[in-house]
């Protein structure tokens, strides 16, 4: 087997916690930090780190606003993370096809 | 197995993406609200006697405003108690879904409004525009059925039974025997108000256990 899909695959996103949130984030343009944390049933601080960590990847990008006087945090995927997150996917579908029997 | 995992996350994603481009909003007290809305007016156009094709029209338009001011009040509520965006991408996405049938109805109900209140003698009785609230009632279906595609599975049901409904009574035609005040207000009542109050009160029990990842 060609284990180069497996090297290949980011290690940001490989991350379940990191995957969960790109993913959420993949079907739709942008979610607030609660809906975020609700859909995936993540806690405050486990959440923030690992936005943090996508911030800083270059593939999330990360808006505070206030809304009827009360902060509103809303996270989105960059050009860059929606095309890791692609890769990612492509990456995964070729290791499923490598050990799919003939 | 290495494919099992990547299989494995690969059903993940899809899940989580799925689950994020749907509605979220509880949609239990909408429906309530909605069908207690219906049925009270169901219940006061019949008391009131609106029998004209104009004031047919008009009154449920008003209720129409009032369902709709309501529904946009609740899910602000909840929009604002769970510090979320109200004009979500779901949001979005519901609404533009929701459009199409909805404008035709009122289209059409506008066309009507206009014959109806300039031909000689149609200005007094609904008996020959019962299809009206059939028609309605089949275009809400559409809506609803539309924006199913973006919320829990049921509500694509719940469009059907409108569907279903209208064209069911299209069918079997008008009984002689009733009279088109009460049949028009009644078809009104059972649907937007009946109907919206059982999935409301569906929803009230199952809802949140649905939602739960």
């Amino acid at each position: 087997m060609n284990p180069e899909p497996f090297l290949q695959l980011d290690r940001v996103i490989h991350e379940k916690g990191r995957l969960t949130i790109m993913s959420m984030l993949a079907a739709t343009p942008e979610l607030s930090f609660t809906e975020l944390r609700d859909g995936l049933g993540m806690t405050d601080g486990n959440l923030t780190t690992h936005i943090r960590t996508l911030q800083q990847s270059g593939y999330l990008s990360v808006t505070k606003s206030f809304q009827n006087n009360r902060p509103l945090t809303t996270c989105a995927l960059t050009v860059a993370g929606r095309k890791a997150f692609t890769n990612y996917i492509n990456l995964l579908e070729q290791i499923v096809r490598q050990t799919k029997p003939e | 197995m290495e494919s099992n995992w990547a299989a494995e996350h690969l059903q993940v994603i899809r899940t989580l993406m799925e689950r994020s481009a749907l509605y979220r909003r509880a949609l239990a007290p909408i429906m309530i609200f909605n069908g207690a809305t219906g049925l009270i007016a169901a219940l006061l156009g019949r008391t009131l006697n609106i029998g004209s094709p104009c004031s047919f029209i008009l009154f449920w338009a008003g209720v129409g405003v009032v369902a709709l001011a309501g529904s946009f009040l609740l899910v602000r509520r909840q929009a604002l108690k769970e510090s979320e965006p109200f004009w979500s991408p779901p949001t979005r996405r519901i609404t533009l879904a929701l459009l199409p049938p909805l404008v035709a109805g009122l289209m059409i109900s506008a066309v009507i409004f206009g014959r109806a209140g300039s031909a000689p003698g149609n200005s007094d009785s609904l008996g020959g525009m019962l299809w009206l609230p059939l028609i309605w009632v089949v275009l809400y279906g559409c809506a609803f059925h539309a924006a199913g595609f973006f919320m829990p599975r049921g509500m694509r049901l719940f469009g059907w039974a409108f569907i279903m409904g209208g064209c069911g009574l299209f069918a079997v035609g008008f009984a002689d025997g009733l009279r088109p005040l009460d049949y028009a207000h009644g078809v009104m009542g059972v649907f937007f108000g009946g109907l919206h109050l059982a999935y409301g009160v569906y929803l009230y029990f199952t809802e949140q256990r649905g939602n739960e990842p």
